[in-house]
């Protein structure tokens, strides 16, 4: 069950890093449970190879950019989400 | 016709059916969970389908989950389940 081929464990800790500080900057908080996380971060890195941006490693993709605007991360859903679950789906 | 694939436990008690995204980690999850209690289940990626299969399967997922996210999963043919949600697994099919 892996996922964004290609990616080396660095790049994939780049990419953590790089979302860690934008949602800081944004007011938000990454979940705590970095294996977690990481796991989101190898399916964003997945998407961003497959479709050429990172769709939301669980929404489906409707066909193209334009489509799934509202489910790029962090997605239209993201704050329902929060408010609901206490996490995003 | 989109297969599922069918993964083996010793608990049959309930009929499982799992609609996930290949890249998901709660999909992940859920499986993981269900694995780790040795329950059978059925599943299917509907990310790496194509054409009329994924459109079909994308059809089912709409009626049970107006919302389209996953994991979607369905207990018996009319319980429906939307995200990881381990206590509703335990609960329902433990």
């Amino acid at each position: 069950m892996s996922d964004a081929p290609g990616m080396t464990s660095g790049e994939v800790e780049k990419l953590y890093e790089r979302l860690f500080t934008e949602a800081e900057e944004g007011g938000y908080h990454l979940n705590p449970d970095r294996e977690m996380v990481l796991d989101l971060v190898r399916g964003l890195a997945a998407n961003e190879e497959r479709y050429g941006y990172m769709l939301c490693p669980c929404r489906l993709s409707g066909g193209g950019r334009e489509a799934d605007l509202d489910i790029i991360c962090p997605c239209d859903y993201r704050d329902a989400d929060l408010d609901e679950y206490d996490t995003c789906y | 016709m989109a297969e599922f694939e069918k993964v083996e436990g010793s608990k049959k008690d309930h009929e499982l059916r799992l609609y996930a995204i290949s890249t998901c980690g709660w999909c992940r999850k859920t499986r993981s969970f269900l694995e780790d209690n040795d329950v059978a289940y059925e599943y299917v990626y509907v990310d790496l389908l194509n054409g009329q299969d994924q459109a079909d399967i994308v059809e089912e997922v709409s009626k049970l989950n107006p919302d389209r996210t996953f994991p979607t999963m369905v207990i018996d043919g009319d319980e429906v389940l939307i995200g990881f949600k381990e206590d509703a697994i335990k609960e329902k099919i433990l």
